[in-house]
């Protein structure tokens, strides 16, 4: 035989053992030490979080994956490109995974970067049963760095998921500690007088809603590749070296601005994907982002990473340092962030005047007697039925700058206008905003959407309810778009809550104004009184999953499904087997 | 680069457009002596190509003999703009900020230059033009000489100052032996 054409069948060999990985996960109960706490959960492989999966941009996976609890399970690959019946979502992909059995996932890897791996079941996500996945890219990267560490975030609480959804359910404010107390009443009323203070109580009311509904669940504490702040999780590094961290936010409920002062960040990658390299002090990543930094510690001193929930109610801690046990300065957490009326969205452009403060119908369960009356959970006797009228769907076209805010605050164009949630970077520098993120090298071209389809983002806290148009998943009916489309997504956030919004199966092109360079994500985060619009190129079929990626709101039914039409016709066949079975999702 | 600076910097912009185009100009100028001077076609021991990508150049560094004139063509083989400039770190670092402003008045708009506004007139005839000697920004596809007599400083890099680039990883060392 031909020398040259043995080693060309030598390599194609040795490329084809290569390129199909065979891969093996359990689900298993395990124990989880924050430090803080020591509770019962679920892990992969014995550990929460599970392994990181590191697989190569063009090879075949085989994913086997069994379930050693006594309750179903499932393994949804978030953010990964891949056949429908593989994305893991129960009663969607796929029925489940039983227990005892194993089920053996195969699908390419059609895609390089950053992402992560978490149950699609019930509430084993935010008990603990999530990982990481690193795909290294075909060509080289468009960044260098000397050495690398996966840096996943959780918001681990002592409760169990089924008990927290339970005490929303029953009591949507148990875990919400920064609400306005009465003396911050009576201090708002010698400032801004009893009336005008009455008025902006009476509309977050009417919204069902409290200023400090910036976190729904505290109480938590935050954990970095499963380690508390006390335990401390150390990466290691020689001074001089470029260093790339993979941020993931596996949280449950928890956003989180994260800085490691005396570091510049340069972030090269958002939700997988490279973007054009943007230096920032601080970020903040949203419930199911990544986000891709490098940093280049010179001095031989300890870093803090340093990671504060939104809501300033928890924090995560981490360390980067050239020796294990050196620490840096832990820095205190800032004042929480406060909603202001701009957050209420599609309620901004009202002239509070308007409001009829004497409608027997508007003040009926109200108590004037008592300061009471204005608690929280009183406030869900008001009627608020005169509030209906009021024409949401001019969100987007609202002047905020219009309205009397006070004092000017930090802006940006991904946050209402007057916003109280506007990040600003601890150290007065540069906090990331969606507007720079901008594609590195862009997949799709750019054309014109076929359609528009608008998703108003719902609830009512009062009612822990979470929905979609004001439809709950169970009451609703599937999107459906066709293969080959290019749909524009419009998202109207009418409550004053952030929602993560993560289309399965295909890229959300997030538009940030910058055309053919708006960057592709999997989670799109939509401030509150915000209009935040994406496009998809329907480009796989079958069904998939589409939600708030806040565990409590998709449960609650912040949740659709979307099935695409049409397509290589070998799909459809499998999509009705898919949903013969059911299951829940 | 630190935000602080850049934003000290930009307020002196704001105070005096001289500074401003007396900062992009001057750069090259006063810091000759430390990295070497422009060179002279005729004096050139060889040509090198560094073709600049997203974000990367090949080759990825170079080696230099002390008082050697080089002629390099740099070719733009990416989708954005790119710089090629030869500098210590620090005179990078100070680079940096200036290309900052050039992005924040839309002169670097991703894979475009905008000419009219590197021409424009920021006053007292000074304007955002990028024409060191030392360097040379260019869009997707462009093509360009920069002819450079190297001292015997061992700390120079050729860097990519378009902000983000540099920390990227987008420079390489020159090596003077």
């Amino acid at each position: 035989m031909n020398s040259r054409l043995g080693s060309v069948l030598l390599s194609l060999l040795m490329s084809a053992s290569v390129m199909a990985g065979e891969y093996n996960l359990t689900v298993d109960r395990v124990e989880i030490d924050t430090g803080d706490f020591v509770k019962d959960g679920i892990g992969y492989n014995g550990a929460s979080p599970g392994p990181v999966m590191r697989f190569k941009e063009g090879e075949n996976v085989k994913i086997n994956v069994t379930n050693n609890l006594d309750e179903m399970t499932s393994i949804h690959w978030h953010g990964l490109i891949l056949p429908f019946d593989q994305d893991g979502v129960p009663g969607i992909s796929f029925p489940g995974i039983k227990p005892g059995e194993t089920f053996t996932y195969e699908f390419p890897i059609q895609q390089a970067g950053t992402y992560w791996f978490h149950s699609h079941s019930g509430f084993q996500e935010p008990d603990g049963a999530y990982g990481s996945i690193v795909i290294e890219p075909e060509g080289r990267e468009p960044f260098r760095y000397d050495r690398e560490y996966v840096v996943q975030l959780t918001d681990k609480h002592p409760h169990s998921g089924d008990r927290i959804m339970r005490n929303l359910k029953m009591m949507p404010d148990y875990y919400n500690r920064e609400q306005q107390t009465v003396g911050e009443f009576f201090s708002d009323v010698s400032e801004n007088g009893l009336m005008n203070t009455v008025r902006d109580r009476m509309a977050w009311g009417g919204m069902r809603m409290m200023k400090a509904d910036v976190e729904d669940l505290q109480g938590f504490t935050g954990l970095i590749n499963g380690k508390g702040p006390d335990q401390n999780w150390t990466g290691l590094f020689e001074p001089g070296e470029r260093i790339r961290l993979r941020f993931i936010n596996s949280s449950a409920m928890t956003y989180f601005d994260i800085r490691i002062p005396g570091l510049d960040m340069t972030v090269v990658q958002a939700d997988g994907n490279n973007v054009q390299p943007v230096s920032v002090d601080e970020f903040r990543i949203g419930v199911a982002e990544t986000y891709d930094v490098i940093v280049r510690p010179k001095g031989e001193q300890a870093y803090t990473i340093f990671a504060e929930s939104m809501g300033r109610s928890g924090y995560a801690r981490a360390t980067l340092a050239p020796e294990e046990g050196m620490e840096a300065f832990v820095p205190q957490l800032r004042e929480p962030a406060r909603l202001t009326m701009a957050d209420m969205g599609g309620m901004s452009g009202m002239d509070h005047g308007d409001m009829d403060m004497n409608s027997s119908e508007g003040m009926s369960g109200m108590d004037h007697s008592s300061m009471e009356g204005m608690d929280h959970a009183n406030m869900s006797n008001m009627d608020h039925s005169n509030m209906k009228g009021m024409d949401h769907s001019g969100t987007s076209g609202m002047d905020h700058g219009s309205m009397a805010m006070g004092k000017e605050g930090p802006s940006d164009p991904f946050y209402a206008k007057g916003s109280g949630l506007v990040p600003t970077a601890a150290n007065g520098g540069k906090f990331l905003s969606y507007a720079d993120l901008k594609a590195q090298d862009p997949l799709y071209e750019d054309r014109e959407p076929t359609r528009e389809i608008e998703l108003r983002l719902t609830g009512n806290m009062e009612r822990y309810t979470w929905s979609i148009n004001g439809v709950k998943y169970e009451d609703a009916d599937p999107i459906r778009l066709k293969y080959g489309e290019r749909v524009r997504f419009k998202f109207v956030n009418e409550t004053m809550m952030t929602h993560p919004m993560h289309l399965h199966g295909m890229w959300s092109i997030l538009d940030v104004g910058a055309d053919q360079w708006n960057p592709i994500k999997h989670t799109v985060s939509v401030q509150p009184g915000t209009t935040v619009y994406m496009e998809t190129e329907v480009d796989e079929p079958g069904q998939w999953a589409f939600h708030c990626h806040l565990s409590y709101h998709a449960a609650a039914g912040m949740f659709r499904k979307v099935i695409v039409e049409g397509g290589p016709e070998s799909t459809q066949a499998k999509t009705d087997a898919a949903a013969e079975e059911g299951g829940e999702a | 680069m630190t935000v602080s600076k850049f934003l000290v910097a930009a307020a002196t912009i704001l105070l005096s457009a001289t500074t401003f185009a007396a900062g992009i100009h001057g750069g090259g100028h006063d810091h000759g002596a430390a990295s070497g001077e422009p060179g002279k076609a005729s004096e050139a021991s060889r040509t090198i190509t560094v073709e600049m990508y997203d974000n990367y150049y090949e080759p990825g560094s170079i080696i230099v003999s002390p008082g050697e004139t080089v002629r390099f063509v740099v070719e733009n083989k990416g989708n954005l703009v790119h710089e090629f400039n030869i500098g210590t770190p620090e005179m990078h670092e100070g680079h940096q900020e200036e290309m900052m402003m050039m992005v924040e008045h839309g002169v670097i708009q991703g894979g475009k230059l905008n000419h009219d506004m590197m021409e424009m007139d920021m006053g007292n005839g000074q304007s955002m033009k990028h024409d060191d000697p030392n360097s040379v920004l260019l869009e997707p596809g462009q093509r360009q000489e920069v002819i450079w007599k190297f001292s015997d400083n061992s700390n120079i890099e050729f860097a990519c100052n378009v902000p983000g680039h540099y920390q990227a990883g987008m420079y390489g060392d020159v090596k003077v032996q």
